[in-house]
């Protein structure tokens, strides 16, 4: 499974292809109603700039590196059985690698169904469904700002974090007198290439990262009638990196450990969004052979959205991330590093106000500005640039989208 | 009580229910309705895949239907549908042009079910009675 899913990368053009020559067998076929084949898809470009930091760029003018492009398939087999696939094209500069990829490319088994109960298994390549975003960050429309909060969605892990190879299972129940109950299970690793790797560890890495196994699962639940909705994920996974020779890094051994904790109230005009996390980050070796360093992140961002009308909408959100929680000033940080990475590679807190406009059914545009403080989340993670990012860093985006 | 001073009397449909005949059902309740909606329930009581039509989330029909009788927002439908279909964990509803169009499709396809104003003009469908 894992070998035919690496090829499908290396084959991302051609599925694009076949999805689009899908969309035309659909299109040829209109009027019937409930045709098994759907298909989708969404374009977006924008314009971004970022002053005092290379979040996007390295020389800090403004950017056309905010393009997303998506085309998605989904084939009822039978009354159970349905396939589903999406190829994405992504530039977003240095926060992940420009390119195609496969988002998910799984058979969704449909195992139980009732008034009551739903269980669905998907086997192949699954998105994650478990974070309040997860998702749907690379789907422009479908998430709440141009920008998500990077402590709990950091651009430089998007691939790896997206989704995985293995299976996934997805439990709902319905009560009518307790609410609406959602229980998903993942287990699945995230093929890592070269690129991926420059990205997370610096263009210094000669070596490989190897994604071992991953767990996740998620609990949901919104009582009768309510407009909150709550959630808790838990994430544990491990990375391997085996080092090459000559290289600047040794082999080394990461994990990974993340839990949220989330709200969601649903009103007419207004929209309220938390997110809570804590990290566990291990890292052995890498460094050096005998460098051990287990540190205890936390973070959170409280969102409002106000919706004046159908088209228009206002958004405010601001976000607290520390990488270690017993150094939230990042001191520690500096003095064992000698001095050589600033005390603000130790959090990133990020104020935002934004806009979004509606223009008809399936075209909109946002706009945000960001204020930023620290550098905690920023591309390469492993190796901090201080020379290219300032503790204090603004960046102000727009991008129109359009889907169907 | 809190819902009904958001969303009015829940007693009074302004937009009625319809399904294909073989869905073979003769009642539904507000909740069973919200779960079909929001894709948590599949197939009806008899096994036969549930197939949903909609109008667009802008039509005044469908905005009526969601605030009135599923006591949603049409965004909230919206997401849900979105996140499914982008996800690829699910599908969402086919969205139909037209009320006429609604009609015809739930005429024709086993198992569907639809919202329509002014049910006087509709034969060959059933008329769902709502329950609390």
């Amino acid at each position: 499974m894992s070998i035919c899913l690496k090829l499908m990368n290396k084959m991302s053009c051609k599925v694009i292809c076949l999805l689009a020559l899908l969309t035309f067998n659909v299109q040829a076929q209109e009027g019937h109603f409930a045709d098994p084949l759907k298909i989708h898809g969404f374009v977006a470009q924008g314009v971004i700039d970022v002053d005092n930091s290379n979040f996007v760029n390295d020389d800090g003018e403004i950017s056309l590196k905010l393009t997303e492009i998506g085309l998605n398939t989904s084939y009822q087999l039978s009354d159970d059985y349905r396939f589903a696939a999406q190829a994405v094209y992504l530039n977003g500069g240095n926060r992940y690698n420009e390119g195609l990829r496969i988002d998910y490319f799984l058979i969704d088994w449909n195992a139980y169904s009732s008034e009551q109960w739903q269980a669905n298994l998907y086997v192949g390549r699954f998105k994650n469904a478990h974070w309040l975003h997860s998702s749907t960050r690379d789907i422009p429309f479908a998430r709440p700002s141009i920008l998500l909060p990077q402590g709990t969605y950091f651009d430089g892990f998007r691939d790896i974090a997206i989704g995985g190879d293995g299976a996934a299972l997805k439990l709902t129940y319905n009560s009518d007198e307790y609410g609406e109950f959602d229980f998903n299970f993942s287990r699945g690793k995230s093929p890592i290439d070269s690129d991926d790797s420059e990205v997370i560890l610096s263009n210094f890495a000669q070596g490989n990262i190897e994604h071992e196994l991953d767990t996740q699962a998620s609990f949901y639940w919104r009582p009768v009638f309510s407009q909150w909705r709550f959630g808790l994920t838990l994430l544990d996974s491990e990375f391997n990196y085996m080092g090459e020779s000559p290289d600047f890094f040794v082999d080394g051994r990461f994990v990974f450990q993340f839990y949220t904790m989330n709200a969601l109230y649903e009103g007419e005009h207004w929209e309220f969004t938390t997110e809570i996390l804590q990290t566990r980050f291990l890292t052995e070796g890498f460094y050096a052979p005998q460098y051990h360093q287990d540190n205890i992140g936390q973070g959170g961002y409280f969102q409002a959205v106000y919706k004046v009308d159908q088209q228009l909408k206002f958004i405010g959100r601001y976000e607290n991330f520390y990488t270690n929680k017993d150094d939230k000033q990042g001191d520690k940080l500096q003095q064992q590093s000698f001095g050589t990475v600033p005390d603000y590679f130790a959090y990133q807190h990020d104020a935002m106000l934004g806009f979004s406009y509606d223009f008809s059914d399936g075209l909109r545009v946002n706009a945000e500005y960001h204020w930023v403080k620290g550098t905690a989340r920023l591309n390469p993670i492993v190796l901090p640039n201080p020379e290219a990012n300032s503790e204090h860093w603004k960046m102000w985006a727009i991008q129109l989208m359009y889907w169907f | 009580m809190v819902l009904a001073v958001f969303f009015g009397s829940p007693t009074i449909y302004a937009v009625d229910v319809i399904t294909n005949i073989t869905a073979d059902t003769a009642s539904i309740t507000t909740t069973q309705l919200r779960r079909i909606y929001s894709m948590r329930q599949i197939k009806w009581a008899n096994g036969v895949p549930i197939t949903i039509f909609v109008l667009s989330s802008t039509h005044p029909t469908h905005q009526k239907f969601c605030k009135d009788t599923l006591r949603l927002f049409p965004y909230q439908l919206d997401r849900i549908w979105d996140k499914l279909t982008f996800s690829g964990m699910g599908i969402s509803p086919t969205v139909v042009m037209s009320e006429k169009a609604l009609i015809k499709a739930v005429q024709s396809t086993t198992g569907a079910i639809g919202y329509i104003e002014n049910i006087n003009e509709v034969s060959d469908v059933n008329l769902l009675k709502i329950d609390e």
